[in-house]
């Protein structure tokens, strides 16, 4: 779930070590979670909030894109055709709306199904029903115009 | 339901989904999580008045040294394959503002540490260079990732996740490797001279090539490459070789040099001939020494061929105010 919120709102490269921060935070901040049902509720807000302080650092933004010319020598023709085809599409994900980018990043990059989503995020099974539904429909249409 | 398969899997599945499921399940994490689930079964929401009560101190304190274990078994796991400890790497800011971790290398900051674990990141803009007195220096480009592994004594192990690495190693041989993407460099004593203008290819689960210079004719450059990362059986390696024998030039006795050492036993003779040929051995090199690779007259040999001192290659830095050495 951590991975998952993170690459809806960081840099794919910079996922991995957001997720150490997270989990290290979370140990830090344990003693102050009262409701252990909402757990994680609470590790979602954690994620979030180190998301938002990840933009708040000095580093400006245009030299945290990824270089174009990354991992060309692993890859060969039609994988790095892949790898752009999946760029492209988390690109698109994360250009959605918060509420819709979150659970179609879990569903669609985590492989979490609807119940799993509601049961880590504190959501209701409804609430997460309608917004992968209005998020993978949103998707779809901006994947057309893409396309088109 | 019309949604289903979105929901939960199941129903017919929609091959759109299916689609964009396969497209970014690269980016799936697959590290295990800390369980911190446990937490939740131990505390349940209405006895939560009593969470600093001394009845439940066995059951937090066995809760936080699961949460303790998970998450430090999540770090190690993710940061530090093989736990030997060691000194960290000294990290200096040659461009821009390189970070380790959440920390900026700047003019300000001065220089930092790299620790076992930890993960030097450039930007596009940024260049730094780490050292450990006892091993060497490795200057990092642009765009790089670069994270220490292992440091204990007898064994550096960096990961270069992405980007370019220029390496000066002064550790014993085989000391010193590097985790790439497509490759697994070790340093055996500069098993492979790099000087400026020439190349050394590597592909992905096969390693690096033989170095050639960058005006090496294109029949001789496509020979080495399928010598180096195509040929399957002894025989194609041979006839392959033979082409590479017959198109080197004055200038290629860099890649010949190299191919002393990389040939079989059967071949060597024919490499040793081309070699002699275009840039005769000195006095104190002996045919029967080189077919037995004897180091110092390999060595003797390489000081001939005017690509600089190989004690200079092996032990100390190279005049990085040249062009570095460039790996594909």
């Amino acid at each position: 779930m951590v991975h998952g919120i993170l690459l809806a709102r960081v840099p794919p490269p910079e996922v991995d070590d957001l997720v150490q921060e997270v989990f290290l935070s979370a140990l830090r901040q344990l003693h102050a979670l009262r409701d252990s049902s909402r757990f994680g509720a609470w590790l979602g807000t954690i994620t979030r909030n180190l998301a938002n302080d990840y933009f708040r650092k000095a580093i400006p933004v245009s030299k945290l894109t990824e270089p174009v010319t990354e991992n060309h020598a692993k890859t060969g023709a039609s994988d790095h055709a892949a790898e752009q085809e999946a760029k492209a599409i988390l690109a698109v994900i994360r250009a959605l709306p918060e509420s819709y980018r979150e659970p179609l990043m879990l569903r669609l990059v985590e492989g979490m199904t609807g119940p799993e989503i509601a049961a880590r995020t504190g959501l209701t099974h409804g609430s997460v029903r309608v917004n992968l539904c209005r998020g993978m429909q949103l998707l779809r249409e901006k994947l057309g115009e893409t396309s088109a | 339901m019309k949604d289903d398969y979105l929901w939960d899997g199941s129903g017919e599945p929609d091959p759109e989904i299916q689609k964009l499921e396969a497209a970014l399940g690269r980016y799936r994490h697959n590290q295990p999580a800390p369980a911190f689930d446990r937490l939740r079964e131990i505390r349940p929401v209405e006895q939560r008045r009593a969470f600093f009560s001394l009845r439940w101190l066995p059951q937090l304190g066995a809760v936080a040294v699961i949460v303790l274990l998970a998450a430090a078994v999540f770090l190690v796991l993710r940061s530090r394959p093989s736990g030997n400890a060691g000194p960290s790497w000294d990290v200096a800011r040659l461009e821009g503002t390189p970070r380790v971790g959440w920390h900026a290398i700047g003019d300000k900051s001065g220089p930092g540490k790299l620790g076992i674990g930890q993960t030097l990141v450039t930007d596009n803009f940024s260049r730094a260079t780490i050292t450990l007195d006892e091993t060497g220096r490795v200057e990092v480009d642009p765009s790089s990732r670069l994270r220490l592994v292992t440091n204990g004594p007898g064994r550096k192990r960096l990961s270069l996740e992405r980007g370019t690495i220029h390496a000066t190693i002064w550790a014993p041989p085989g000391e010193f490797v590097v985790d790439t993407p497509s490759a697994v460099a070790v340093d055996l004593g500069c098993v492979s001279f790099i000087p400026a203008g020439a190349i050394c290819q590597t592909r992905p689960g096969i390693g690096p090539g033989t170095p050639y210079l960058e005006d090496a004719s294109a029949s001789f450059r496509d020979a080495l490459s399928k010598f180096d990362f195509s040929s399957t059986t002894a025989a194609e390696r041979t006839a392959l070789l033979g082409v590479i024998l017959a198109d080197a030039r004055k200038g290629d006795v860099l890649t010949l040099w190299h191919l002393l050492s990389r040939v079989s036993d059967p071949d060597r003779p024919g490499v040793y001939d081309r070699l002699a040929a275009l840039a005769p051995p000195p006095a104190v090199v002996t045919r029967q020494g080189i077919l037995g690779l004897d180091r110092s007259m390999l060595d003797a040999w390489w000081n001939s061929l005017g690509f600089g001192d190989i004690y200079l290659w092996r032990t100390y830095e190279h005049n990085w105010s040249q062009r570095p050495p460039k790996v594909n």
